[in-house]
């Protein structure tokens, strides 16, 4: 078991090194660099000089590249030109902010999710349980900012209850942040809920039909202890992966939210940093996601090893 | 077998307490973000504070110094004022200067300051605030975005503590245009390591908050030298994104948004509600042809590649109806005084005729570079190719990244897209058309135009001035290897208990006079 997980940590670790190597390559591939895009038009060749110089982007790429590497090792993430403060400062805020909505989000999705998901499967064959699939089907299709738009109209707008914009700071104290987080929440909340209902729901009547099953049954035992002692544990894993991997984009991939409610989270400082050439913010929040990734990777399998006797037996051979 | 129940019963009440704190603590969780709603972010207007919206433009790198590239616009605004100001016709008023005269060359400018003024701070404003306060704007070492209207300075004296003299190194009769400059505002003596983030100027408004990431705070001056605003408080929050600020607009969160685009103004069309203005302005876009480039080095095939337009409708089909004004080649806007409003009507045959002449009677293939890095770029160059087609002139559109465009292909690439902002005649004539200008963006080498734009600086007679940055613009007409088709008409929008926002621009706006019912 050490073994299996030492080997996945070096694994991790490689892979986190490598794909450093590569986001560091591919920003130097782009046209221009951080003092372009911080001058715009009003860049002089004096000005281009200057601003270079400053910030070391004259030294060659490899000797940048193990610049960072070394910072990293020390702790520091390096210092945005753009923005003229340290990465640290700049993600610490939104990440804060990106896990109070993710958290939020969860909570609201994935307890009711797993539970209408069993629900609407003990009830396959009834028009509410249709009704409940289509309107998952339809959450599940609908882009993001249509979800959001229709919300902050409810909302924000005809039931003047939710304000529909953020107008806090990225690091205003979580009580000022909290009364912005519902309305993205909610949105989030809706996408995510849809994609684990359908999973436990399939996984459920998946399971249902298996033949250990049916010998509970055979054997009289009731209903309820079939459904919690003998399907619940073997049809969970399913939905659990799904929830590691929303709960891993709720973290890294809500720019789409972030835009349409103005909150200050992790998702829209990424896409501008890259339009800003910004490349010590760039590799930061690439490393974030990496390490939320295979983060989520590795609780999903140890609650999967956890409730699944036959995926602890396959590790431990 | 009971110990075995036992445990089992156990392990299940344990598991619905964990569920049902699980349950009390999202309810509680809801209730509180619920019931918190109405205390930082309310939605609905307040008399005496205007709300408007920022478009974040620097990513929280925005610095109060009103000299910095990074400026904090339109902040800067409302806590700092001018030496002169405009009126709503564009001509300089006084502002903390009350009066100016020149010598007779125009080569020195003696200013009077008002009397009794004084910073928030309750120090007085003087002589020695505007001899710093220009001494930044024209340091060399600095190298402000000011310096390109008033680099024309040499030095300041301070000849009394309430009169300057501003000596420029060549004559310039409409000095006191370039002074009205939105960004040409006085600080104190010495601001220089504090004026970013806790300003301390002589405006309606004094600085509370500052937090361009967040919601910025603005007091009311109610010492302010030209009346007390009518505002209680001003709030700037930042909202990057438009439609998220559109949003914030038809949700209440803000009173006013700066600009809306035009696809989007049919959203305030409820008057009882939303007040929309639309502000005919000096902000333009245009295609340059190298002249450094073959065959835009012949006179004819510029002027070709002009004429083949109905400016009216590339106008129309670019900024959508009356989104535009239009303009045959001049960079000078329809609100300038010394705008030229020449016939620019679309000339096929012209068009062909030159072309024959240069050498080109089966007309001519060119590429024309454009991007997304700004609205209508793209639009303007494919309504360009296909209007020009009738002439022969045939356009290959070449898409270039919108990162790197003002690096790798705006001033380098024979022909591109530009765009500028307004700005009055003199300054826009000389810093982007004059021979030697940094910005000269076709490389078009023209001594007569260079000795006209001399003259019409040293003429004192504004009627006489007038006449010669007319005959400019129609120099430019015949000459230039800028393609200028339109000045935009931007729309402002406003919730409709916004009172006293002038349609003018916005540098113009008075913010004092702004009143919330």
């Amino acid at each position: 078991m050490t073994a299996y997980l030492l080997r996945r940590l070096a694994i991790s670790l490689g892979v986190l090194a490598v794909m450093s190597v590569l986001v560091f390559l591919g920003v130097e591939a782009l046209p221009g660099d951080a003092c372009t895009a911080l001058l715009g038009r009003s860049a002089t060749a004096t000005k281009l000089a200057q601003c270079r110089a400053a910030n070391g982007l004259n030294a060659s790429v490899s000797h940048r590249l193990i610049d960072w590497a070394s910072g990293l090792l020390r702790g520091d993430l390096g210092f945005s030109i753009k923005r003229d403060k340290s990465v640290v400062d700049i993600v610490m805020p939104r990440l804060r902010n990106s896990l109070a909505l993710a958290t939020v989000s969860s909570l609201m999705a994935f307890p009711l999710a797993i539970v209408v998901g069993v629900w609407s499967a003990r009830r396959k064959r009834t028009r509410v349980a249709r009704v409940v699939d289509t309107v998952s089907l339809v959450l599940m299709t609908l882009p993001e900012f249509v979800t959001a738009s229709v919300l902050w109209l409810l909302f924000s707008v005809w039931l003047p209850l939710l304000p529909g914009v953020t107008m806090v700071s990225s690091n205003a104290s979580l009580l000022d942040i909290l009364p912005n987080i519902w309305l993205p929440a909610i949105t989030l909340a809706l996408v995510v809920f849809a994609h684990v209902m359908r999973s436990m729901r399939a996984s459920f009547l998946v399971t249902e039909e298996r033949p250990f099953v049916e010998a509970a049954r055979a054997r009289g035992i009731a209903e309820r202890i079939v459904v919690r002692r003998h399907i619940l544990p073997a049809a969970l894993p399913s939905p659990i992966n799904v929830i590691a991997v929303t709960a891993a984009w709720l973290l890294t991939g809500t720019f789409v939210v972030e835009v349409v409610f103005n909150f200050p989270g992790l998702g829209r400082i990424a896409v501008d940093a890259i339009s800003d050439r910004d490349t010590a913010l760039i590799l930061a929040l690439t490393l974030f996601g990496l390490v939320v990734f295979i983060a989520s990777s590795f609780v999903s399998d140890a609650v999967t090893r956890a409730l699944d006797p036959r995926v602890r037996a396959q590790v431990a051979s | 077998m009971f110990n075995k129940t036992v445990l089992r019963m156990t392990a299940h009440e344990a598991g619905r307490l964990r569920r049902r704190n699980l349950g009390i603590a999202v309810v509680a969780l809801t209730v509180f973000g619920f019931a918190s709603c109405g205390g930082s972010a309310s939605t609905s207007t307040s008399a005496g504070v205007l709300r408007v919206a920022n478009d974040a433009g620097f990513g929280g790198s925005e610095t109060m110094d009103p000299y910095d590239g990074n400026r904090f616009w339109p902040a800067i605004n409302m806590v700092f004022d001018r030496l002169i100001g405009v009126d709503k016709d564009f001509s300089p008023i006084p502002e903390l200067a009350d009066s100016w005269a020149s010598n007779d060359a125009m080569t020195e400018w003696t200013l009077k300051l008002h009397a009794g003024v004084k910073f928030h701070d309750g120090s007085d404003f003087d002589s020695a605030d505007v001899v710093y306060s220009i001494d930044r704007m024209i340091d060399p070492t600095f190298d402000s975005p000011v310096r390109a209207v008033l680099g024309i300075i040499d030095h300041v004296d301070a000849v009394d503590a309430s009169t300057v003299k501003i000596v420029l190194s060549t004559a310039e009769a409409d000095l006191p245009v370039l002074l009205a400059d939105y960004r040409a505002l006085m600080t104190p003596v010495d601001s220089l390591d504090t004026i970013g983030k806790t300003p301390v100027g002589t405006g309606p408004f004094s600085m509370q908050t500052f937090d361009p990431e967040g919601t910025t705070v603005l007091a009311a001056n109610p010492n302010y030298f030209l009346g007390k605003p009518k505002l209680a408080r001003i709030e700037i929050p930042a909202i990057a994104d438009a439609q998220a600020a559109t949003q914030a607009l038809l949700g209440g969160q803000v009173d006013m948004l700066l600009t809306v685009g035009a696809k989007n103004e049919s959203l305030f069309s409820d008057t009882s509600k939303f007040t929309t203005q639309h502000i005919v302005s000096g902000d333009w876009n245009g295609i340059d042809f190298r002249v450094d480039h073959k065959p835009f080095d012949d006179v004819r095939v510029r002027k070709a590649l002009r004429i083949a337009v109905d400016r009216q409708k590339l106008a129309d089909v670019v900024l959508g109806k009356d989104g535009g004004v239009v303009a045959c080649d001049t960079p000078v806007w329809s609100g300038d005084p010394y705008r030229w409003d020449g016939d620019c009507a679309q000339d096929i045959e012209g068009a062909k005729k030159l072309l024959a002449e240069a050498g080109f009677p089966d007309g001519i293939d060119i590429e024309i570079f454009t991007s997304d890095v700004e609205d209508n770029f793209v639009d303007l160059v494919q309504a360009y190719q296909e209007q020009v087609k009738a002439a022969g002139i045939r356009v290959k559109i070449t898409m270039a990244d919108a990162s790197g465009y003002w690096d790798n292909v705006w001033m380098k690439e024979p022909s591109f897209v530009t765009s500028w902002g307004q700005r009055p005649a003199p300054q826009v004539l000389n810093e982007v058309f004059r021979s030697t200008a940094a910005w000269n963006e076709t490389g078009l080498i023209d001594t007569e135009l260079d000795g006209l734009l001399d003259s019409a600086r040293s003429t004192l007679d504004k009627g006489e001035r007038a006449k010669q940055y007319q005959a400019i613009q129609q120099h430019l007409f015949d000459n230039s290897a800028t393609f200028i088709p339109y000045h935009k008409t931007l729309v402002r929008a406003m919730s409709a208990k916004v009172k006293g926002v002038a349609p003018i621009v916005i540098d113009a706006v008075r913010w004092e006079q702004i009143q919330v019912d």
